[in-house]
């Protein structure tokens, strides 16, 4: 049994004119978390949500700094008061970031690392790998180099480590916010078999249609409380109207409208030719003739985890000089090179294309123009980031904003680069509703600006949020090209 | 980024003990670096310069072994034939760069099988095994895993700046330096900061000795290499 | 050592060990025109000191600096350095730590130093090129050569460069250390990650 008993915690940060500031992480909470129970919590980001998940493995108090008061037990036991080594015994823990929570470069290492810290027998954690392997059936991904897997795997490697212990409790933050649909299937069907064998399980996540047959409870956090608590059956019964409503994604899958005929004709098209490319293992590439596309309008790339998105994305920006083919663009055939002067690429870690210290001189670098004098670019800058809500911004360096504002920097400086084609890869990976909704809004803008956009996304719901056109790739090949039609109808009207 | 140990356990037709491999890599540097080209130490360096070519083919490393030897022919070569002909500046530049050849690059190629032939898990047992405190071989295993994201970070810093046209348009080469390492040490610290947590959660520094499940032992032929390269060593400080 | 290692400063050492070793990689690939590794003492520390301050502006305990030397030592020894390298390495390591210690690991002034004391470790790669090998190398060209030909080439390869080359880590540790300092002031400070 878990318990909160009136729980308070405050980060306590430096900001960057070394004044220390309090950051909110919850406050007042009273929880109660029944053995075998399994628990959602949902909301905003900066909700308070992950905050829960570190008290309950002890990372706050022992690793986050900050004011904490009230109590923390599992069992009748004081976290706080454990140290953390013994904590990790009986709770597991699974984190957003596959890139960052693996300490070992080769698969099965990791998956006995906890294990060896525990100095348990090197014959006991094998044969407890090579049950977890044969039931998890990931096989296959043992002793592998993790940097060749993919987020997914990733992931489910880390399930695994967590499965070799099969602690009692096991806390998720944010476990699928960097996964495709098909990899949330398999972390859906490990929580499935945890919650079978009696696991507790605490997850945090923003994604939710997948939790919908597994939550025993849900809890929608707002400003460090709970403002709500929905019952098993009340989460199945909630529409889509209905989380609207609360500011949560959807409980359910949204299908994509599947429809082939394109009847929309546009004079103003965009031609990709000749589009072939192989990476040198030889198998990953992908391999597209022709493809006509209607320029100015937002097209989702989807697919699979290695059926090309990516690669494609890559190439319609010339980043792979090796790829011949030919992106025709009002009438003007690009090449590799050409294109990198014409596309623009927001790239899913933003923190990779923020370079200076602060957010005018980001936008301003993007200015390559020598003909236009300072002035001219200060003054376009200005109008920039008040187009993009950024004009606050503007002196403070791009790593102190929060992840959407990066973003937003990003998009910024794509603007500025007045670059016809924008591409965006995994926009929308890790936010909440609301934020997600902004993005969408967002790419709405660029359009109407007269943007080209690409988004290589998995997110359904965002694509039916924003997405004109979507085209599904499969192997490599474009499978099909079909409209999203209620967002067409919309733009057509309002045009 | 090519350096750092391999991923996964090396197929190889001699399984040697990294433990061995180290005695054989002080021999081999030793006796290389320092030896004489005369008597006894002469048949010791043209065993330790024999040493890597076996033991680079053992690992398949067919590339490495031939331009090792090509490396080493042609300095010998130079030494013998070529320097004595020669005169002044030509003959010094030649004569230091033989010099660095003979004498540094079976080390090197050692080294190299070493790096080849041994897995991070095998090395870091290993240096466990030889009672190497727990707070070198925790940041040692860090740092392999490391050097892997260190690539990725690189890669897409790298894509950026194509993309947004900085290389044309930043000429001051520290401010190019500054755009490189800058968002590579945000990514550092994050990344540090990260994998403590998750770390902390799996116990690590939980007290007791590490189980490992890797395993190395030492075979009979380690235990006849390593004696090999005790006795190469004895002889080479008595003579 | 007053204190035992947390994770954190483990993992801290162990990320920054590794770009260090990257950054000093990246810069003696370009060392290998030999007339560029005359002067990769003094190169080499500029580029390395950016993230060295970063790595001393985290240190927080005695003995981190240590444990980065005592690992590049093992690293470079491992792919085939000479043995001198740990030597080098570890006075360097402890010479850096003491001068951190004396700044209360806050000081950037001790910072900028340590940058310049720390990089004398690059001695331990670059010296057995010119030094290590000179006296037996050049023994065995006597009997080939003659005394009078070994004199003249020893007198190319002169004592003094030994101090030259302490004398450019230095410095070059010390730009580097200044650049880092400025690199910390001008990004990590305002993004409030130091």
């Amino acid at each position: 049994m878990i318990e909160f008993k009136n729980v308070t915690f405050t980060y306590s940060s430096v900001n960057a004119d070394g004044t220390p500031v309090q950051q909110n992480g919850i406050s007042r909470l009273d929880l109660t978390i029944q053995d075998g129970e399994f628990i959602v919590l949902t909301g905003r980001s900066g909700c308070g949500k992950t905050t829960v998940t570190r008290l309950i493995n002890g990372l706050i108090p022992h690793y986050y700094n900050g004011t904490l008061s009230g109590e923390v037990l599992i069992n009748g036991r004081s976290i706080p008061d454990t140290p953390i080594f013994e904590t990790a015994k009986i709770v597991g823990s699974v984190f957003q970031n596959p890139r960052s929570q693996f300490f070992n470069v080769n698969t099965t290492d990791e998956i006995a690392f906890a294990a060896e810290n525990q100095c348990r027998m090197p014959l006991e954690i094998k044969e407890a790998i090579t049950k977890t392997a044969a039931s998890m059936q990931i096989e296959k991904l043992l002793d592998r180099n993790i940097f060749e897997l993919s987020g997914g795997e990733k992931q489910i490697i880390a399930c695994a480590g967590i499965h070799v212990l099969s602690p009692d409790i096991i806390v998720l933050d944010e476990p699928s916010s960097n996964l495709d649909n098909e990899a949330i299937e398999k972390l859906k069907a490990v929580l499935t078999d945890w919650k079978a064998l009696g696991k507790t399980i605490v997850i945090a996540e923003h994604r939710l249609y997948f939790l919908r047959d597994l939550a025993d409870r849900m809890l929608i956090l707002q400003d460090g409380g709970i403002i709500k608590k929905l019952s098993a059956d009340e989460i199945k019964s909630l529409s889509i109207a209905d989380t609207e409503k609360m500011g949560i994604r959807p409980l359910t899958l949204p299908e994509i409208p599947y429809s082939e005929n394109c009847s929309e004709r546009q004079s103003n098209l965009l031609i990709l030719e000749n589009f072939c490319f192989t990476y040198k293992d030889g198998k990953h590439g992908i391999h597209i003739p022709k493809l006509e596309l209607p320029a100015n309008r937002i097209i989702a790339l989807i697919g699979r985890n290695g059926a090309g998105k990516s690669t494609l994305a890559r190439n319609i920006c010339g980043l792979e000089r090796k790829c011949k083919g030919t992106l025709t663009l009002n009438g003007k055939k690009l090449k590799a090179r050409d294109r990198l002067h014409h596309c623009y690429m927001i790239m899913q870690d933003v923190n990779h294309q923020l370079f200076t210290e602060s957010v005018r001189d980001e936008v301003m670098l993007s200015m390559t123009d020598n003909s236009m004098t300072d002035e001219l670019k200060l003054q376009r800058t200005a109008e920039i980031l008040a187009q993009i809500d950024l004009t606050e911004y503007a002196d403070t360096h791009p790593m102190a904003l929060s992840g959407g504002q990066k973003q937003r920097t990003a998009i910024a400086s794509g603007i500025a680069s007045s670059k016809p084609i924008l591409i965006f890869d995994e926009p929308t990976s890790g936010l909440d509703f609301v934020h997600m909704k902004q993005v969408a809004e967002q790419l709405k803008k660029l359009r109407d600006m007269g943007k080209t956009i690409f988004v290589v996304t998995h997110d359904n719901e965002f694509i039916l949020a924003c997405c004109d056109h979507i085209v599904r790739l499969e192997n490599g090949s474009a499978v099909f090209i079909s409209q999203n039609p209620a967002e067409t109808e919309d733009y057509q009207k309002s045009t | 980024m090519k350096f750092g140990l391999a991923a996964a356990s090396q197929k190889s037709i001699l399984q040697l003990d990294p433990r061995t491999k180290l005695c054989l890599l002080i021999a081999v540097s030793l006796i290389m670096v320092g030896g004489k080209t005369v008597g006894v130490e002469f048949i010791l360096r043209i065993l330790c310069a024999a040493l890597p070519f076996v033991l680079l083919l053992t690992v398949r490393a067919f590339k490495s072994a031939l331009i090792y030897v090509i490396l080493l022919g042609i300095s010998v070569f130079c030494e013998g034939c070529v320097i004595p002909n020669l005169s002044g500046t030509p003959n010094l530049v030649l004569m230091i760069l033989c010099g660095i050849l003979s004498r540094f690059v079976p080390g090197y190629m050692m080294g190299w099988y070493t790096v080849r032939s041994t897995s991070v898990s095998e090395f870091i047992t290993a240096m466990d095994k030889m009672h190497v405190p727990y707070f070198i071989t925790i940041p040692f295993s860090v740092m392999f895993r490391y050097f892997p994201t260190l690539g990725e970070e690189y890669r897409s810093i790298h894509d950026a700046m194509k993309m947004r046209e900085i290389g044309q348009s930043v000429k001051n080469p520290f401010t190019y330096i500054e755009y490189v390492l800058v968002p590579i040490m945000m990514s550092t610290v994050r990344i540090a900061d990260e994998l403590s947590a998750a770390s902390l959660t799996k116990g690590l520094c939980a007290g007791g000795r590490r189980t490992h499940i890797c395993e190395i032992k030492i075979k009979l032929y380690d235990w006849l290499l390593m004696f090999g390269s005790m006795a190469m060593i004895a002889l080479f400080f008595v003579f | 050592m007053e204190k035992k290692f947390e994770v954190k400063d483990l993992i801290t050492a162990g990320v920054f060990t590794a770009l260090y070793f990257a950054v000093t990689f990246v810069v003696a690939c370009i060392g290998f025109i030999p007339i560029f590794m005359v002067f990769l003492p003094l190169i080499g520390p500029i580029f390395t000191g950016i993230p060295l301050m970063l790595y001393f502006s985290k240190i927080k305990h005695f003995g981190m600096i240590t444990i980065s030397s005592v690992i590049i030592a093992i690293l470079f020894f491992v792919t085939g350095h000479p043995y001198p390298i740990f030597i080098f390495c570890i006075s360097a390591g402890l010479l850096t730590e003491f001068v951190l210690k004396a700044g209360n690991y806050q000081s950037i002034k001790s910072c900028v130093i340590g940058s310049s004391t720390f990089s004398l470790w690059l001695l331990g790669m670059v010296i057995a090129f010119f030094f290590g090998f000179r006296e037996s190398y050049f023994a065995s060209l006597i009997d080939g050569y003659g005394q009078e030909y070994v004199d003249k080439m020893m007198g190319y390869t002169p004592t003094w460069m030994f101090f030259a080359m302490i004398a450019m880590c230095l410095i070059g540790g010390l730009i580097g250390g200044l650049l880092g300092a400025k690199v910390l002031k001008k990004h990590f400070r305002k993004a409030g990650m130091v």
